[in-house]
């Protein structure tokens, strides 16, 4: 719920050497070291496995109906057995089915927003970055004001006034997030402004936007999918969070936010109904945890440059 | 990475914890902070020993010596109460207070409890009249009534408590529009005089904005000295202290004109709890005497606890899903009958509601006057359902309604999901959308054309009478308020006004108007009737004497009970 | 010179932020679907009494304007009416904001005084036993979801153990017999300066869980920060220096690293505060605190919009002058960055 984009950025030292563009061998190095990381490859289990439930749901489960939403009142509140591994709900749906069908929700929530925050922050970082002065400064300022926000209560203002609703609830928490990248881009763009290639290109009369996309862009882009990994899991969990206040999408579909708040009613008699999605809220944002640690300690000499 | 193997040690600890997920999981966090609570142990072994009733009067005597002013545990009694108190003002407020002002003050006529001989019952009036037109009402005032601030109850008083409530005219101040004029005729005999014929003695003891309160208080203290926590009624209690959202505490006001008995409670205390779940824990572990709006599923388990008792009553409350009668396609009668009979209402109620509800007739609730079971239901019945769509013109369905519902009201939550699998099976399909309550009225309130198609939502009565289900709801309207559905019928005005003018005069007759009225309704198809809800209360079995009464919602009047 | 304009700099930028903060939160709140006049007169307002409202609570005239009279009543100390319970919110505030206070320090000072030298001890000792364990900690501490938890320990503490209260600040029992005379605000520090005993036991009982709760987010922030720093430090130069000097092991790490990672400790104590102030919200809804998250979800749920404007605005106070405090101290001890 506390988003914490851009809190684990490593102090990036600015390149001063090195190639133009990225190598594509470098991502080929970080992989390397990545898959040495035992912890990573879980977390990589992990994600896989709840991706995977999540697309096949219809097939995995004996219940798609019940994992859409539709209530079977005669089975309400089974606890866990063969029939239903992880029990059934107040409306006697099977938890299992749930669960996976709450994925598809929690997974992409936790995916676009972070998609859409780097599409909106990596430009404007770039701009605010390459171009500095006055588009610098207005840039800059309006991030100031965005992260001065505490985001959980900026989502919750704008779900609110938006409605309740999967996008809505999407487009909240992307517009408490993008202002981080749109920091980290410009920290890295300003320190190859004035490097060799740039301002080759500068000279040959390259215009502005050219340069920021094919040059300035390629090379800042290794730190941005470093943090983008990292903050998969607060986007998780701060739309859990929206959900168990219950902004987010809408009954029956399922999310495991909205789960846990459901069954909170019943957890001190019946927990493993909330118990369930609370699980898999944790495993997933640990899981993305894992990978993007593992990741940053992997892409670290790549992005330090020493 | 080198040290990748220690760590997946660790991890597998860790996940193996995780996946053991009713006790373990904390176990990481809570691991390094134990110690605090480690050094805290010998306190908070005891604390909870303090809240198991029977321990309670001796626990703290056993820590600290009894001082002088210690009220023991059992001469307390304590509500835990699920939402705040935004207003204790008496003349504007209009909320869940209501609670707390039902003990610190009192109205001049009193609603008795269903099943009562009267209708009502005096209160700070002993008697009263009116003439045959109820344009012109006489109460005759009780004597020796003082407010908590010592100063007499009497016809100046009571002149003064209702025309600042009419002039502040916030809440529910409208229940007196019909009064013209007070008379002050004696010292304790006032006389109302009322643009129209209201029945003024109903009026008199509604539980909004009919609370008397002492003149020289509100003058020289003002407003606000009430939200402080303060109150000055003629009511058994009086508040002591409240801290805003979490705790109001209330003492005996000892100069009540009822007088005190052995036995009656020294202390009340109001404790605000939001969370359903802690509501329940604080019930069974006895540090509440009393509560509700605990988790439905769980009654049963209370009902098994025998230091509990469970008291179901009709409420004044029921359901409604107010349907758009002026946008297609449920303008017409034959899709909206369609609709009234796809809802499951035996399956609903049994499956999720249990014993909090039964399925209503019609718009006035089961307990109140003008309900009635001539009044038909429609039941489910998926076959009618089809051949009446086929009928209008929608044999396979193929359209979209839009229900809206207050968020977070698990109940209407359900009863959309629930009706959404059998609309399906008519080819309708039905969007549920949880809104906030303003949000949501807001919508009802747009372009008809532009608003939701079902508007669901509890309604429960200003004023103990069907015309407050009639007139707020189906009453036509210029400009939308709670006419949700949109409906317009100036046979149906005509009937239920003329039923509310005679209501003072000739009950009889004024019921079989409204029963009329409501089967008008019903054959409309105008709303569905989904349920009347249950007032669900639950207390400690050592508390004796409550009484519920519909007419003041969760009230508990403390002093009628002992322990 | 340079520092005093890097620091007015700072400060003419903290209040443009705030300027800003209100100006969206006022039209985001204004602008959401509902009628503050109908809400204002209460659940079953009539037409005339919305009317009338409408005129009281100046809602007939242009957006700007409206903004413009909160704005310089804002100026006067004045934050306005709740919607709901009629109430001046600085009244109600009173209340709520220590309450919330109270439990974000208590929470601050279990996160803290574990983290920090946890982190410490495992940066030192980087690769073992202790690392690993902590490590693992700080993962599973920013992973969980704080509801989550809240609930976990609610079964586990109250329901299962019964050790520890499961809601509120008080008991009722002490509530009447021991009153807590309001002085801070803050429950165990009143009590104690009044020597409370009994309500000081009962009201530090109640926090434990909730602030455990708050904590362990921050804690694992703390953990991973402080840890990364002292690798840091411990790789620079002078301290191998320092070890090549033959200097005890226990100088280096407490006197030389950790002075060196000063910087990055207040950093981390402030953005667990800055956590801590937002995770609150969804904390006190579960232990029925009686805080500004409380007040504020409950303004949510009824649209009661002066009152979101002025709480989010009140902890974007605390958020900025907490960030402006750290970059002030920074450049205090570090020169070079009001340079840069």
């Amino acid at each position: 719920m506390q988003s914490t984009p851009g809190v684990e950025i490593p102090p990036f030292v600015e390149p001063t050497l090195g190639s133009p563009t990225v190598a594509y061998s470098e991502w080929r190095l970080i992989w390397r070291s990545f898959r040495q990381d035992k912890l990573a490859l879980i977390g990589l289990a992990i994600i896989t496995i709840f991706i995977l439930g999540a697309i096949f749901a219809p097939l995995l489960t004996p219940y798609p109906e019940q994992g859409r939403g539709d209530p079977n009142i005669l089975e309400k509140f089974k606890p866990p057995s063969v029939t239903h591994p992880l029990g059934t709900d107040y409306l006697g749906r099977d938890v299992l089915a749930r669960v996976l069908y709450g994925g598809r929700s929690s997974l992409s929530m936790g995916f676009l927003v972070v998609i859409i925050a780097v599409l909106i922050g990596v430009p404007l970082g770039a701009i605010a970055g390459y171009l500095g002065g006055w588009v610098d400064e207005i840039i800059m300022r309006t991030t100031d004001v965005f992260m001065a926000f505490p985001s959980l209560l900026l989502a919750l203002a704008i779900a609110s006034a938006l409605g309740a609703g999967f996008t809505n609830t999407m487009i909240a928490i992307a517009v408490t997030w993008w202002p981080w990248y749109t920091r980290l881009v410009r920290s890295q763009t300003l320190s190859l402004r004035e490097r060799f290639f740039i301002e080759a290109a500068r000279s040959i009369g390259l215009p502005g936007h050219k340069i920021i996309l094919t040059h300035v862009l390629p090379n800042v882009m290794t730190p941005v999918w470093v943090q983008a990994t990292l903050d998969l899991g607060s986007a998780i969990l701060i739309s859990a969070a929206l959900n168990f206040v219950g902004l987010g999408v809408q009954p029956p579909a399922a999310d495991w936010g909205n789960m846990v708040s459901q069954g909170r009613l019943y957890f001190i008699e019946r927990p493993w109904f909330a118990g369930a999605a609370g699980v898999a809220i944790f495993l997933t944002v640990l899981a993305f945890n894992f990978i993007g640690d593992a990741l940053r300690d992997a892409a670290d000499p790549y992005l330090r440059r020493t | 990475m080198r040290t990748a193997n220690p760590v997946s040690r660790w991890l597998a600890v860790v996940l193996l914890i995780a996946l053991l997920a009713s006790c373990a999981p904390p176990a990481t966090p809570t691991q390094a902070p134990a110690q605090p609570v480690q050094t805290e142990a010998p306190a908070a072994t005891e604390a909870p020993a303090a809240t198991e009733a029977p321990a309670a009067t001796e626990a703290p005597a056993a820590t600290e010596p009894p001082s002088s002013a210690e009220v023991p545990r059992s001469k307390v009694f304590v509500y835990a109460h699920p939402t705040t108190f935004p207003d204790l003002n008496p003349a504007t407020s209009y909320s869940n207070d209501l609670v707390v002002m039902a003990n610190c003050y009192e109205g001049l006529t009193f609603y008795n409890p269903p099943g009562s001989a009267e209708i009502l019952a005096p209160k700070l009036a002993v008697s009263w009249e009116s003439n045959p037109e109820t344009t012109e009402w006489t109460f005759k005032l009780r004597q020796g009534v003082k407010f908590h601030d010592g100063e007499p109850f009497n016809a100046e008083a009571l002149k003064y408590s209702i025309e600042k409530t009419k002039e502040l005219a916030v809440g529910a101040a409208y229940i007196w529009d019909p009064v013209q004029e007070i008379q002050v005729v004696d010292e304790y005999t006032v006389k109302f005089n009322l643009s129209y014929a209201a029945p003024l003695d109903l009026i008199a003891s509604a539980n909004y904005a009919a609370w008397i309160f002492s003149p020289k208080a509100y003058e020289e203290k003002g407003a606000d000295w009430f939200n402080e926590g303060h109150c000055a009624g003629t009511g058994p209690y009086t508040i002591e202290s409240y801290e805003r959202g979490s705790r109001l505490v209330m003492g005996r006001f000892a100069d009540y004109w009822g007088g005190w008995k052995e036995g009656q409670f020294e202390k009340v205390v109001f404790e605000l709890i939001e969370d359903p779940v802690v509501l329940q824990q604080k019930i069974e572990s006895g540090e509440a005497d009393f509560t509700y709006q605990v988790a439905p599923d769980n009654l049963p388990a209370l009902r098994n606890n025998p230091d509990l008792v469970v008291y179901s009553n009709p409420s004044f409350q029921n359901l409604v899903g107010l349907l758009n009668t002026v946008k297609p396609p449920l303008d017409n009668k034959l899709v909206r009958q369609a609709l009234s009979y796809s809802f499951p209402y035996e399956q609903f109620i049994q499956g999720v509601m249990g014993e909090r509800a039964t399925q209503s007739y019609g718009p006035v609730p089961v307990g109140m006057w003008g309900q009635s079971k001539d009044v038909p239901q429609y039941h489910y019945d998926l076959e009618k359902a089809k051949s009446l769509l086929t009928e209008a013109g929608y044999p396979d369905g193929g359209f979209k309604l839009l229900m809206t519902f207050a968020t977070g009201d698990q109940d209407e939550q359900q009863v959309g999901e629930l009706w959404k699998a059998e609309l399906a099976k008519l080819g309708i399909e039905l969007e549920i959308q949880g809104l906030n309550w303003e949000a949501q009225w807001d919508l009802g309130k747009s372009d008809p054309q532009k608003a939701q198609d079902i508007f669901v939502m509890y309604w429960w009565p200003d004023l103990i009478s069907p015309y407050s289900f009639l007139r707020s709801m189906f009453h036509s309207e210029d400009e939308t308020l709670f006419n949700l559905a949109y409906y317009k019928n100036p046979q149906f005005d005509e009937l239920i006004d003329q039923a509310n003018e005679i209501s003072g005069s000739d009950r009889e007759k004024a019921t079989q108007m409204f029963i009329e009225a409501q089967k008008m309704l019903v054959d409309d198809a105008v709303s569905l009737f989904f349920y009347d809800l249950a007032n669900i209360h639950i207390a400690r079995a050592d508390v004796k004497g409550f009484v519920d009464n519909p007419a003041y919602p969760h009230v508990v009047f403390v002093y009628s009970l002992t322990r | 010179m340079q520092r005093w304009e890097y620091i007015l700099k700072r400060l003419f930028l903290a209040i443009v932020v705030l300027f800003s903060v209100s100006l969206i939160t006022f039209f985001i709140a204004r602008v959401l679907p509902s009628d503050p006049a109908a809400a204002w007169v209460g659940p079953r307002p009539t037409q005339e009494q919305i009317a009338k409202a409408t005129q009281t609570l100046g809602l007939d005239q242009p957006l700007y304007i409206q903004y413009w009279r909160y704005l310089t009543s804002l100026l006067h100390g004045d934050l306005g009416v709740s919607i709901k319970s009629r109430q001046p919110i600085l009244t109600e505030l009173k209340t709520y904001l220590p309450a919330t206070l109270e439990l974000v320090i208590a929470s601050m000072i279990i996160g803290e005084l574990i983290g920090i030298p946890l982190g410490v001890l495992s940066g030192a000792w980087k690769g073992g036993a202790l690392d690993n364990f902590s490590r693992i900690l700080a993962v599973a501490c920013v992973s969980l979801p704080t509801f989550f938890l809240g609930l976990l320990l609610q079964l586990i503490f109250f329901a299962r153990l019964k050790l520890l209260p499961i809601s509120g600040r008080i008991s009722n029992e002490i509530a009447i017999n021991y009153p807590v005379t309001p002085i801070t605000g803050f429950y165990t520090v009143d009590t104690l300066v009044a020597g409370n005993w009994p309500a000081f036991q009962d009201a530090l009982l109640h926090l434990i869980l909730p602030a455990i709760t708050l904590a362990a987010f921050g804690l694992g922030l703390s953990i991973r920060m402080t840890r990364a720093s002292i690798i840091e430090t411990l790789n620079e130069k002078y301290i191998l220096a320092a070890r090549v000097a033959g200097l005890p092991r226990r100088t280096i790490l407490f006197v030389l690293a950790l002075k060196n990672a000063i910087m990055p400790t207040l950093n981390v104590v402030g953005l667990s505060f800055v956590y801590s102030l937002t995770g609150s919200i969804l904390v006190e809804v579960i232990f029925s605190w009686p805080g500004l998250g409380q007040y504020l979800t409950n303004a949510v749920l009824s649209l009661d919009f002066p009152v979101i404007v002025s709480v989010t605005l009140i902890v974007t106070v605390f958020y900025v002058v907490v960030n402006l405090v750290l970059d002030l101290i920074q450049a205090a001890i570090d020169p070079r960055v009001a340079l840069s």
